[in-house]
Parts: structure tokens; C-alpha cells; sequence
């Protein structure tokens, strides 16, 4: 049976950097794949390939078995770590723009501002809204369309408790419906009670990959994902990145 | 078989169908409402912002201008029939309209990078050719409304002022100027994404702009000059006057005693430099539409082949430069 999202030998050059250098894993449909990794170890390079926002040196990325296309990404959620929209435009018109450019109603933008509480800040400039505000609103046009993948970028960056707590519950929400999702972040306690799998990225090289379970099990009985990502961490003598 | 099986049996299949469901959505939006939808935003944020009623009113304003006052050269002064106003028209829209096109088109897709708003289109299924196409349709029909409303009123004006029904020339004028407007639209499209931030697209479309419109005249003039001096010499005033070095005044004067000898036709020169003409697009422009007053016709195949070169060229670049740019 083929995978349903697959990265083969996936490569990204810049410069004289190698930011990702072959990459190879391949995750199931319904499946939370947290993607960890110090700053500058790929990450955000690594959903830019998947995205069509980074243009990929090498390797394949397959989705269902196909070489992912533009058309493919219409099913695909993303919240970019830092959100950036129109400005000059209101908050329902950045909603609707982008939700009709994936082939959605203008109202499954209301429905999903209702979702995030950004209802009642609906008509306002995006230059008026907060950082938290911006991040739901991001979060909301991801939802539009009820996307087959989500991809988040750091989204639990800056956010306080309250806002912490809705965003899991609509995470969670979005993968019992049957979403994959795919989160890179730092703040691994928050990403833990959704995640059934783990990814982490070193110097742009899988340094691991794998259900929870098994990453638990292959690293001493490690507690916490965040206990996993140091032993492998420090596996891999790269201390001095890990708290960069 | 247990009720408990049966039931997480039964939910297996719940969960498979819904995830079935969910695999068949697809999205059901085609690329041209994907492109319609970028170019009506793209317009619109340029209606709102005051872009287009500013250019339809400095447009407006220009065209009346230059129709009414056109001849004071010559000593004349008032409304002017058609073809007059377009020989005094020629040389604002020649400098104009490229720098319309340019400074619409320059920040077109570098702004859209700069702000980070390409990104979550691009990741949202819009391929780069879609979002290029939509961009330089909403560009084109920000400067086509000021274009050709300023156009649309002014004849109007001069047709009804001037009691004038000869309006072929000013509609070659208007659709010429459109054109050459739409072509330094791609020109700037083109440098917006090969430029890293707005001001260095913003310095890359005035120094185009210069070099289209003052620097390629002299260059060429003075590259014929130096090298086929005696042929050159036969050429020298015909080319003058399809490029910028004549003045307006000049060309009216050739005007009035063309009028008064009727005698203009069949005196082309054998050689002319179209090739020059066709290099430049504000030349074909002027010479398109001086091709009644100069001794110069250019060929519609070599004006089709040379507009269809300038149009296409510029986006093919951009769009060659778009596929390979990391956002």
C-alpha cells in the first residue's frame, strides 16, 4: 500500500548551504506528525518544498503516489509561523479572498472566522489586529474547505494559555475529522497530546523519524517527546544548536 | 462475533468513509477563476487605493492640455481636429503611458513577496503562471480604465469641438497607446520579479524608462551615424521624426506643407531602419502613428511580430525568473 504523503531523498540547496540534505519518510493519512528541530535545521524549508513556496534542489515529494502538484495544495491548510496578509484590507476580505482562490464559498470563511472567535473582528484592517489575533485569523483561513493536510509553522509561538488550549482543541477536532497535520515547533509540550508521530531535523538530515512509541521505546524509555528530542539531540553533538 | 466488535467495526468503517469522503474533495476551482479572482483584487486594490481615478483625472487633464494648446509652437492656439491632436498628443503618451506601465508593473510580484502574501497563495494551490497571469490582467486593467476613458472623453470633446468626423487617427493613437502601455506593463512585471525589495524594482523601471524613452534614440541615431554615414544621412530625417529627437513643431509644419503640396505619398526612402523602429517599442508607437505625416510606413507583419515580441518576451522572462525564485 502506498503512503499517503511521501518525501523521497528531498534536498535544498542555498548558496553553498545545504539546508535540507536528503530527507526520506513518508507519514499515513489521520496521522500528527510533529516536526522538530533546532533553529535554521530545516524545518521551514522543509513544509516550503511541500508548499510550493521553496523550490526543491532535489528528490520527489508524493502525495497519494503522485508527484504533488499546484492543484493538490487547494487541499492543504497553512499557517505560516509569521501570518501575513493584505493590510489594507479587512479581516472577512483576506478570509474570502483566500478562501475563494482554493475554490470555497465566502461562507465557509464566516463559518471558520466563528470557529477562532474573529467574528466580531470581522470588518476590521489587518493592521488593527493583534499578533494572537492574526494567528487565529491565519488559523481560519487554513480551516476553510475542511483541508486534507494542515501544515503549521510554529503556531503556538507567543500564544497565550487561553488561546493555547482553543487552537489544540480545534487541532485535535480537525484530526478526528480525518486531517492530517503536519506541526514544525520548539514548544514541544504543546504539540505532545496531539502528536502520533516525530520528526526531527538536524543541520537539514533526518536525525529521526517515527511513531512516538517507537522513538520512546528506541530512546531509553524517554518520558516526554521533548526528553526524546534531547537524547537524540545530544546523540548527534549538537548541543550548542539545540538551545540556539 | 461480540456487539463490542461489531461496534468498532462498524466505527472503522464510519472513520474510512469519512476519510474516503474527504480524499474525493477536490477543489473545484479552475485556474482562469483562480487568475480572475487575482486580477479583480489586483484592480481593485488599485481602485481603492486612488490609483485609477488619479490617472483618469491627470490623464483627462493632460489630453485637454496638450489638444487645446498644442499649436502655441506654431502660434495657434484652440481646439484642434483629429489629426492634429494626435500629432500633439504624441509625444505625452510617448513618455506617459511607458511610465504608467512601468510603475504599475514594477512592484506587482515584489510586493507580494516582500509582504509574505505570495507565500499562503502559492501554498493555497495557485501555480506561479496563474498568479503572473492574474497579476498582469489586474495591472492591465488598472491602466486600461484611465487610458481609455481619458481617450473615450477627449475624442468626444475634440469630435464634437472641432466638428471633426476623421477619427482614424485617434483611434490608431488610442489603441497604439493602450498597446505600448500594456507592453511596459510586462516590462515592469518582468523587472518586479527579478527585483528583491520595491525600491529596486522602483529604480529598475526609471532607468528603463529613461533608456527606452531618451537614451535608445540617441544611441541608435548615433550608431548609424558612425557607421553607414552616407546611407545614414538619406534616413536621418525620417528617423528623427519617428523618434522623440523632433519636436512636435516640426512635425506640424511638415503637416501644414504637406497639406498645402499634397504630395506625400510613394517617397519612402528604400532603406528605411525598421529594424531600429522595431527594437524600441515607444519608436514603432510613434512611428505607427506619424506614418501619414513621415516618409516611413512601417509593415503591419513587422509592427504584429515586434508588438507580439515585446509583449511575450517580458512575461515569458518574469515568469522563467518566478519558477526559480525560493519565497
Amino acid at each position: 500500500m502506498q503512503p499517503f504523503l511521501e518525501f523521497q531523498s528531498v534536498t535544498k540547496r542555498f548558496n553553498r548551504v545545504d539546508a535540507l540534505r536528503d530527507i526520506s519518510f513518508s507519514i499515513e493519512r489521520g496521522r500528527v506528525l510533529a516536526l522538530l528541530g533546532p533553529n535554521g535545521a530545516g524545518k521551514s524549508t522543509l513544509f516550503g518544498c511541500f508548499l510550493g513556496i521553496t523550490i526543491p534542489t532535489g528528490g520527489k515529494i508524493l502525495l497519494n503516489g503522485k508527484m504533488i502538484a499546484d492543484a493538490d495544495r487547494a487541499a492543504i491548510g497553512y499557517v505560516a509561523e509569521r501570518v501575513a496578509l493584505y493590510p489594507q484590507r479587512t479581516v472577512i476580505e483576506n478570509a474570502d479572498f483566500f478562501t475563494r482562490l482554493k475554490g470555497h464559498s465566502s461562507h465557509e470563511a464566516e463559518e471558520q472566522l466563528k470557529r477562532v472567535g474573529m467574528s466580531g473582528a470581522r470588518d476590521r484592517k489587518i493592521r488593527q489586529l493583534s499578533k494572537g489575533m492574526l494567528q487565529r485569523l491565519g488559523l481560519a483561513i487554513a480551516l476553510c474547505g475542511q483541508p486534507e493536510i494542515l501544515v503549521l509553522d510554529e503556531p503556538f509561538n507567543g500564544l497565550d494559555p487561553a488561546l493555547l488550549d482553543v487552537l489544540q482543541g480545534i487541532l485535535r477536532e480537525e484530526n478526528e475529522r480525518g486531517a492530517t497535520l503536519l506541526i514544525s515547533t520548539h514548544t514541544m509540550s504543546a504539540v505532545e497530546p496531539l502528536a502520533t508521530d516525530a520528526a526531527i531535523l538536524l543541520r537539514g538530515k533526518l536525525a529521526a523519524f517515527g511513531a512516538l512509541e517507537k522513538l520512546r521505546a528506541e530512546n531509553n524509555s524517554a518520558d516526554s517527546l521533548e526528553d526524546i528530542y534531547y537524547q537524540i539531540a545530544r546523540g548527534q553533538y549538537v548541543t550548542e544548536e539545540m538551545f540556539a | 462475533m461480540t456487539t463490542d466488535s461489531i461496534t468498532v467495526i462498524s466505527a472503522n468503517v464510519a472513520t474510512s468513509k469519512a476519510r474516503a469522503e474527504l480524499a474525493n474533495r477536490k477543489s473545484k476551482i479552475s485556474g482562469w477563476n483562480q487568475i480572475a479572482l487575482i486580477a479583480a483584487k489586483e484592480f481593485g486594490d488599485r481602485f481603492r487605493s486612488g490609483w485609477v481615478v488619479a490617472c483618469i483625472f491627470v490623464w483627462l487633464g493632460a489630453i485637454a492640455l496638450t489638444s487645446f494648446f498644442g499649436l502655441i509652437q506654431i502660434g495657434q492656439i484652440g481646439a484642434q481636429g483629429y489629426e492634429r491632436t494626435v500629432i500633439s498628443l504624441l509625444n505625452l503618451v510617448q513618455y506617459l503611458v511607458p511610465l504608467l506601465g512601468l510603475l504599475l508593473g514594477h512592484d506587482l510580484i515584489v510586493s507580494e513577496n516582500e509582504e509574505r502574501t505570495l507565500r499562503l497563495a502559492l501554498a493555497g494551490g495557485v501555480g506561479r503562471l496563474r498568479f503572473l497571469a492574474g497579476k498582469f490582467l489586474g495591472g492591465c486593467l488598472a491602466l486600461a480604465t484611465p487610458l481609455v476613458s481619458g481617450f473615450v472623453i477627449a475624442g468626444t470633446v475634440v469630435g464634437l469641438s472641432a466638428k471633426d468626423s476623421g477619427v482614424a487617427p485617434f483611434l490608431r493613437l488610442a489603441i497604439s497607446g493602450l498597446v505600448l502601455g500594456i507592453l511596459f506593463l510586462a516590462i515592469g512585471l518582468a523587472i518586479s520579479t527579478f527585483s528583491r525589495t520595491r525600491v529596486q524594482a522602483l529604480v529598475a523601471a526609471l532607468l528603463a524608462w529613461c533608456l527606452v524613452v531618451f537614451v535608445f534614440d540617441l544611441v541608435a541615431l548615433g550608431i548609424m551615424i558612425s557607421t553607414r554615414a552616407p546611407a545614414a544621412a538619406q534616413e536621418i530625417e525620417v528617423l528623427c521624426d519617428t523618434t522623440h529627437i523632433n519636436s512636435a513643431a516640426d512635425i506640424h509644419s511638415d503637416f501644414d506643407s504637406a497639406t498645402e503640396t499634397q504630395s506625400r505619398s510613394g517617397q519612402a526612402p528604400e532603406n528605411p531602419s525598421i529594424g531600429w523602429l522595431a527594437a524600441n517599442p515607444v519608436d514603432l508607437f510613434r512611428a505607427i502613428n506619424l506614418s501619414g505625416q513621415t516618409e516611413l510606413d512601417v509593415p503591419w507583419p513587422v509592427t504584429f511580430a515586434a508588438t507580439a515580441f515585446w509583449l511575450a518576451f517580458p512575461l515569458a522572462a518574469g515568469f522563467w525568473k518566478l519558477r526559480r525564485t525560493d519565497l
